[in-house]
């Protein structure tokens, strides 16, 4: 029954993420103190700077950075560098890693792997008598994973700073329109109802489910999950309209803009701009 | 298929960023005109819905498990402009939720498996369904939807990947993406035609062919029944323009 177990664990992973980031986003550190839309512009400013920088010292030094952030942001070290590293070992570092051969990165070779009687020609392709490892190849490997993993830290960071729907409300200020916004935060709202009971779809199925049991028919049953899943949330939508239509609801979306900056803000959002700027020059 | 930070040059992320947009803000244009003040609860169903089908694994031969994208049976069902919603919002809240793609990538993800994929699969479905009114041929056009849609976005992908050292490398450093057009195109191409297209035309037929079994009513993509004969169908369903 790989397949229910398969499930059951993703769903189980959205249901304690969310318990876990309302937690933490209750704590009392640096970041959880920051106005969210200060948090969200810095998040984008960080990922830009970690996507434009070319030299490995510099992403290393938004590591860094980013480290005192969330140490300073008293966040579970070990959690959070735990999928921070698989994120940037399997995303940034394997993906990668072929690329460090001169087959596909011409360079200095500083590894040999292969040596070949002669060169190979085949259409567009071409592999060299002497396969290696280059410098070059190494360089693109390691600014890559650097990547992967500063921008999922910092994504990780504003995450488990900010509650979600806070979060998505400060894109208030990137002028993104209140109604796609709202369509975001009723979808979260959605997927964390219904993900539980699609968890208890799949307890019960597994509960019921004894023995060895065809491929086809297990195909069957999932189509029939999905169908179920489509009519609950199609009711819930329609009950989510008249709760809305009896509560005033016209049609017209207006989020709340929140208060004005406070002077802790000013203060962060001007050393954190700091910081980027330093960055950028380095 | 989700693309991670690190991976798109600022040259191909912010174009594909701002055609993200420009499709974003021509559905909910659409949605607004056909479905009024429904739209918002509506397409945070629709999103939810694409964002849970990812949820259910089944089983592939060879003993391991496998999801579908969804997009191509969410435009089935939902019509491409909502679909065009419903996956971009399931894409967004992936991205900034579980850092499943990229913030930078975001338009990029988007447009492969937000716009891409629904339109070429409703495409398909259309041209190979023909008028048939059910049965093996709607089948049929259901898994080649499904299986024609993925592949399109694979290979768009890889186009966006296989550009990056072309478009941004120095002396001979690949800064993004560090393979090529001549590998990113066979392998993103192969993998998918061979196994993951294979499993989204198979979820997409078999789902379909519950929803035709059970509710047809409610898929967008076959002829529209008198309201004697599709009792069960939503109004905001009936409202989405075809």
């Amino acid at each position: 029954m790989t397949f229910i177990d398969t499930s059951i664990t993703k769903i189980a992973e959205i249901v304690k993420t969310n318990y876990v980031q309302w937690e933490t986003a209750r704590k009392n550190g640096l970041f959880q103190k920051l106005d969210p839309r200060l948090k969200a512009v810095f998040m984008l400013g960080c990922v830009a700077v970690i996507s434009v920088k070319k030299e490995l010292p510099a992403e290393l030094a938004i590591s860094g950075f980013i480290f005192i952030l969330i140490l300073l942001s008293r966040l579970n070290l070990i959690r959070i560098y735990k999928r921070i590293l698989f994120f940037g070992f399997f995303f940034g570092f394997l993906i990668a890693l072929p690329s460090a051969l001169n087959v596909i990165t011409q360079g200095d070779i500083i590894f040999r792997v292969a040596a070949l009687s002669r060169p190979y020609h085949f259409w567009i392709y071409t592999i060299p008598a002497e396969i290696g490892i280059t410098r070059e190849g190494c360089y693109g490997v390691g600014i890559l994973s650097l990547r992967v993993v500063n921008s999922v830290s910092v994504v990780l960071l504003i995450l488990n700073t900010t509650h979600f729907f806070e979060l998505v409300r400060s894109f208030k200020i990137l002028r993104i329109p209140d109604t796609f916004l709202m369509i975001i935060i009723l979808t979260y709202k959605y997927v964390f109802i219904l993900s539980k009971t699609i968890e208890d779809i799949y307890l019960a199925m597994k509960s019921r489910l004894v023995g060895s049991i065809r491929n086809s028919e297990i195909r069957e049953i999932v189509s029939g999950r999905i169908f179920y899943v489509f009519k609950l949330s199609r009711m819930r939508y329609e009950e989510t309209y008249k709760a809305m239509l009896a509560r005033g609801f016209t049609g017209e979306i207006s989020l709340n803009a929140g208060r004005g900056f406070a002077g802790r803000d000013i203060v962060a959002g001007i050393a954190l701009a700091g910081v980027l700027i330093i960055i950028i020059i380095l | 298929m989700h693309i991670p930070d690190g991976y798109l040059s600022p040259q191909t992320y912010l174009p594909l960023y701002a055609a993200f947009a420009g499709f974003m803000a021509a559905a909910l244009r659409k949605m607004k005109k056909t479905l009024s003040a429904k739209n918002i609860p509506y397409l945070g169903m629709a999103s939810a819905f694409s964002f849970l089908i990812m949820m259910f694994n089944v089983p592939i031969p060879g003993g391991t498990t496998g999801h579908a994208v969804g997009a191509g049976i969410v435009a089935l069902i939902l019509g491409p402009w909502t679909a065009l919603i419903a996956v971009s919002v399931a894409l967004i809240i992936q991205a900034l939720l579980f850092g499943d793609g990229g913030i930078t990538a975001i338009g990029a993800n988007c447009v492969n498996m937000a716009v891409v994929m629904p339109f070429v699969s409703v495409w398909v479905f259309k041209l190979f369904r023909g008028k048939a009114p059910g049965g093996w041929r709607v089948y049929t056009a259901a898994f080649l939807s499904g299986y024609a849609g993925l592949a399109a976005a694979a290979v768009t992908t890889a186009v966006e990947f296989g550009i990056q050292p072309l478009i941004a490398s120095s002396n001979g450093r690949p800064l993004y993406a560090p393979y090529g057009l001549e590998i990113a195109l066979p392998v993103m191409a192969l993998e998918h035609l061979l196994l993951f297209c294979v499993i989204e035309g198979l979820v997409t037929m078999l789902v379909l062919r519950y929803f035709l079994k059970n509710d047809p009513g409610s898929v967008y993509a076959m002829p529209r029944q008198s309201s004697a004969q599709a009792p069960r169908q939503s109004s905001a369903q009936a409202k989405e323009v075809k």
